[in-house]
C-alpha cells in the first residue's frame, strides 16, 4: 500500500529547518512519487511540506481516497490554478519563509510563486534523495540481485546466431520473472565491436563465437532502479587486445572500490577512474562520465563527473561506477557495478 | 523506430497562422516530442524551431545518432538558454515565444527578459491533431492493453490482492510488446470501485464481486488508455448488471457525438442527459466524459462540462463515462478512440 514514508518526510523536514524555511513546494513527479508511492501522474498534486503537517492539492477526484489513506496529509481538491490555491494556503497557515525548487517548476508557477514572495532554492531536494534510508537500500539491493542472477543465466543461454534483440529480450523477460515491474533503461546489447559506441541501440546483429560481448541492463522493482554492465568475450580465446582494455577498465573500476572516500566530490571520484585510464595510455577513450546517482530514478544528481564539484558525495549517496574504453569502429568494454557511500570508503550494491 | 519531422511541420503550420517567427522549446517532455528522438534527461537538449527550420543545441555524444536519424534537425553544438536567444538574434527573429506552461522557471525568465513572449498552452495546442505516425503508435498501444484484457481475466483468480492484479495485469501488457505505463494502473475490487481513483490496496478478491480496472500502456512513447468493470464469479447481481447496461449505453450514446465537429462540452452534456432520463443518475457521473491521450496521459482537448474546444479529425480521445454509489460500487466502461472525417474508430477495441 502507498503510504508517506515517515522517513524520507523527517529528512525533507531536517532540510527546510537547515535552509531556513517554514515551509516547501513539491510538485515534481519523481518528487512526489519519492515520499508518497506510485499514485499520482505527472502535473495531478502540489504539496507543501511544513513544520507541523503535510498540506496536498490536487485532481478532485483524488480527495476521497487520498483522505481515506493518508490521515495525516490535508487534503483539497482543485482542478484549476492550483499554483494559487497553494498560496492561499501559505497566507491562511501565515507560513513565512516558503522555498520551491525553480529548476523543476514551470515558468508559470515560479512567476506566481515568485510574485508571492516565496524564495527559489534550487535543488532542494537533491541532497536528500541522494541519501538513501535503511529501508530504501534494501530495496536496491533486491533490485540488484535480479541483475546478477540475470547475468548468470545470459552466460548460459547465449549461443551462435542469436541476435542482439533476442538476447535483450531474453534479458528483459527473465528480470521480470524474477520479480522486477520492468526495465530501468533500455537495455542496450552489443556484439563486437558495436560496443564501441557507448550509447549503442541494440539491432539485430547475430552473435558468433569469439567476439566481445556488451550488456548493459537494469531492472526496475518496488519503484527502485539498478543498474550494471558486463563486457566478457563469447568464445574460446579472448583477443590479446580485449584482454589488454578489459585489464584496464576492470583495474580502473577497481581502483575507484578502493580509494573513493566519503566527502570527496563528484568529479573527484571521477578522477580516479580517469587518471588510471590515462596514466595506461588510453585517456581519451574514456569518453563518458565515471557514473551517475541512482535511486528511483536511473540518473539521480549524484555524479561522477568532471563538472560535479559541488556536491560531495556522503554517507548512503547511491551510484554507478562504470569507466569504459572505446575505440571507435574496434572494440568498447565497460564495467559497471552500483555502490553506496559509508563512512569508510564505498559498499557494492547487491 | 523511425523518427518524423512531422509534428516540427505541424507547429511551424501553426507558428505561420499565428506570426510567429521562432519558438523556443526547453523541456524534456517537449524536446521530445518535436524532435521525435529520446533524449534521457533535462536539459539533454533545447529546441529552437523557425517557420523554416528546426535548431537543435546538444550533446555532443548524441550527434552521430541525430544526424542518422533526424535529418530535419540542424545541429548546434552548444547547448544554454542563452545561445538560444543568440540563435534567435542572429536569425532576426521578430516574434519569438515560448509555452511559459512548458518551459522551466529559470529558462522562462532568461526568455522572457530577452524579449521572448509567453504563449501558454501553445505546446498543448499544437499536440491536439494527432500526426499518422502518432496514430500508428497509440494504435498499437491500445491494441496490446485491449489484448492484456483477455489474457489477464483468463489469469485471474480469487485471493489475489489489488496490488498483485496490477502488476499481473502490468506484466501481460510487457509480455505484449508494451513499453511501461501510460500511468499508475487503477485495480478496483468491491466497494474500492465506487471511488474512480482508488487506490491500489492489499483487498483481496473474493468471488461474487466487481472489478474495475483502468490502465493503459505506452508503445513508441505513445500512450493507451481502457477500463473494464466486470463480475468475477457465475451470477452479477441485477443491481451490476442494471447499472453495468446503463453505463455501456451512455459509452455507445456518446460516440455518437465524439465527431469531428461537435463541441466537447456538449459531448459531456449529453451523456449527463442520457443518464438523467435513465432513473436521474446523472448526479452519480462524477468526473469528465475523457481527455486526449498522446505522450501524456491527459492532453487537450478535454471533454467535460468546461471544456470550450471542438473535436475534429486527427483527434485521440478517451470516452469513459461511468456511475459510482458511495460505500457501494462502482461502473466505468472506457475505450481510446481516434476521430476521422466521417467517422470514429474505437482503438481498444477487443
Amino acid at each position: 500500500m502507498p503510504k508517506l514514508d515517515a522517513d524520507k518526510l523527517a529528512l525533507i523536514r531536517k532540510n527546510i529547518k537547515k535552509q531556513g524555511l517554514d515551509a516547501f513546494i513539491l510538485s515534481d513527479y519523481h518528487d512526489v512519487k519519492y515520499l508518497m508511492g506510485s499514485i499520482f501522474n505527472p502535473g495531478e498534486v502540489i504539496m507543501l511540506i511544513h513544520s507541523k503537517g503535510v498540506y496536498l492539492t490536487g485532481r478532485s477526484l483524488y480527495e476521497a481516497p487520498l483522505t481515506a489513506d493518508f490521515p495525516e496529509i490535508k487534503v483539497e481538491g482543485c482542478d484549476v490554478d492550483r499554483e494559487l490555491r497553494v498560496v492561499q494556503t501559505v497566507r491562511k497557515m501565515k507560513l513565512k519563509k516558503v522555498g520551491f525548487d525553480g529548476l523543476k517548476e514551470t515558468y508559470h508557477a515560479g512567476k506566481i510563486y515568485e510574485e508571492a514572495g516565496f524564495l527559489n532554492r534550487e535543488k532542494f531536494l537533491t541532497p536528500v534523495r541522494a541519501g538513501k534510508t535503511a529501508a530504501e537500500l534494501k530495496i536496491m539491493k533486491d533490485s540488484a540481485k535480479i541483475l546478477y542472477k540475470a547475468y548468470r543465466h545470459m552466460l548460459a543461454w547465449l549461443e551462435p546466431g542469436v541476435t542482439e534483440k533476442q538476447a535483450a529480450e531474453e534479458l528483459e523477460s527473465f528480470m521480470r520473472k524474477n520479480g522486477a515491474s520492468g526495465t530501468s533503461f533500455k537495455t542496450i546489447v552489443a556484439f563486437g565491436p558495436n560496443a564501441a559506441n557507448p550509447h549503442y541501440i541494440t539491432g539485430r546483429t547475430k552473435l558468433k563465437k569469439n567476439m566481445p560481448v556488451l550488456m548493459d541492463y537494469g531492472c526496475v522493482y518496488k519503484d527502485y532502479c539498478s543498474d550494471i554492465t558486463r563486457t566478457f568475450w563469447f568464445g574460446d580465446t579472448p583477443s590479446e587486445e580485449f584482454i589488454k582494455i578489459f585489464s584496464i577498465v576492470k583495474a580502473a573500476h577497481d581502483e575507484v572500490v578502493k580509494k573513493a572516500r566519503c566527502g570527496q566530490s563528484g568529479a573527484e571520484i571521477d578522477s580516479i577512474a580517469r587518471n588510471y585510464i590515462q596514466a595506461a595510455g588510453y585517456g581519451k577513450y574514456f569518453t563518458h562520465r565515471t557514473g551517475h546517482g541512482i535511486g528511483m530514478q536511473i540518473h539521480e544528481d549524484a555524479c561522477l563527473s568532471q563538472d560535479n564539484t559541488s556536491m560531495p558525495i556522503k554517507e548512503n549517496y547511491c551510484f554507478s561506477v562504470e569507466p569504459g574504453i572505446y575505440i571507435p569502429g574496434r572494440i568498447g568494454v565497460r564495467y559497471e557495478d552500483c555502490f553506496y557511500m559509508t563512512k569508510n570508503g564505498i559498499k557494492q550494491i547487491k | 523506430m523511425k523518427c518524423s519531422g512531422e509534428k516540427i511541420k505541424n507547429l511551424q503550420s501553426y507558428m505561420k497562422r499565428k506570426g510567429l517567427d521562432a519558438c523556443a522549446v526547453t523541456d524534456l517532455d517537449g524536446v521530445n516530442f518535436f524532435s521525435d528522438f529520446t533524449f534521457s534527461g533535462q536539459g539533454d537538449a533545447y529546441l529552437l524551431i523557425t517557420r523554416k527550420k528546426a535548431y537543435c543545441f546538444t550533446k555532443q555524444m548524441y550527434a552521430a545518432d541525430l544526424k542518422k536519424k533526424t535529418p530535419y534537425l540542424s545541429l548546434v553544438g552548444s547547448l544554454a538558454c542563452e545561445d538560444i536567444v543568440k540563435k534567435a538574434r542572429s536569425l532576426k527573429a521578430a516574434n519569438c515565444v515560448f509555452d511559459a506552461a512548458a518551459t522551466g522557471y529559470l529558462a522562462g525568465k532568461l526568455f522572457y527578459k530577452n524579449g521572448f513572449k509567453e504563449a501558454p498552452g501553445l505546446i498543448a495546442e499544437v499536440k491536439e491533431v494527432k500526426t499518422p505516425l502518432e496514430i500508428k503508435r497509440i494504435r498499437k498501444a491500445c491494441s496490446i492493453s485491449a489484448k492484456a484484457y483477455d489474457i489477464f481475466r483468463e489469469k485471474l483468480k480469487a485471493g489475489i490482492s489489488e496490488i498483485e492484479a496490477a502488476s499481473l495485469l502490468e506484466g501481460i501488457m510487457t509480455d505484449l510488446g508494451g513499453q511501461g505505463l501510460a500511468f499508475t494502473t487503477i485495480m478496483a475490487f468491491g466497494e474500492n470501485s465506487a471511488n474512480p481513483h482508488h487506490i491500489n490496496s492489499s483487498r483481496k478478491l473474493k468471488e461474487g464481486e466487481i472489478v474495475l480496472m483502468d490502465y493503459g500502456c505506452k508503445y513508441g512513447g505513445y500512450c493507451s488508455d481502457i477500463t473494464r468493470t466486470f463480475w468475477f464469479g457465475k451470477k452479477p447481481s441485477a443491481e451490476f448488471v442494471k447499472i453495468f447496461d446503463i453505463v455501456k449505453a451512455a459509452h455507445d450514446e456518446a460516440l455518437k457525438n465524439v465527431k469531428s465537429g461537435s463541441a466537447a462540452g456538449a459531448a459531456h452534456k449529453r451523456v449527463c442527459e442520457f443518464f438523467d432520463k435513465n432513473g436521474k443518475l446523472a448526479k452519480y457521473f462524477i468526473h469528465g466524459l475523457g481527455h486526449s491521450l498522446g505522450t501524456a496521459i491527459h492532453e487537450e482537448p478535454y471533454l467535460n462540462a468546461r471544456s470550450a474546444k471542438t473535436l475534429g479529425t486527427g483527434n485521440i480521445v478517451t470516452v469513459e463515462p461511468g456511475l459510482y454509489f458511495e460505500g457501494k460500487f462502482g461502473v466505468r466502461y472506457e475505450n481510446t478512440v481516434l476521430i476521422t472525417d466521417k467517422s470514429v474508430k474505437i482503438l481498444t477495441k477487443q
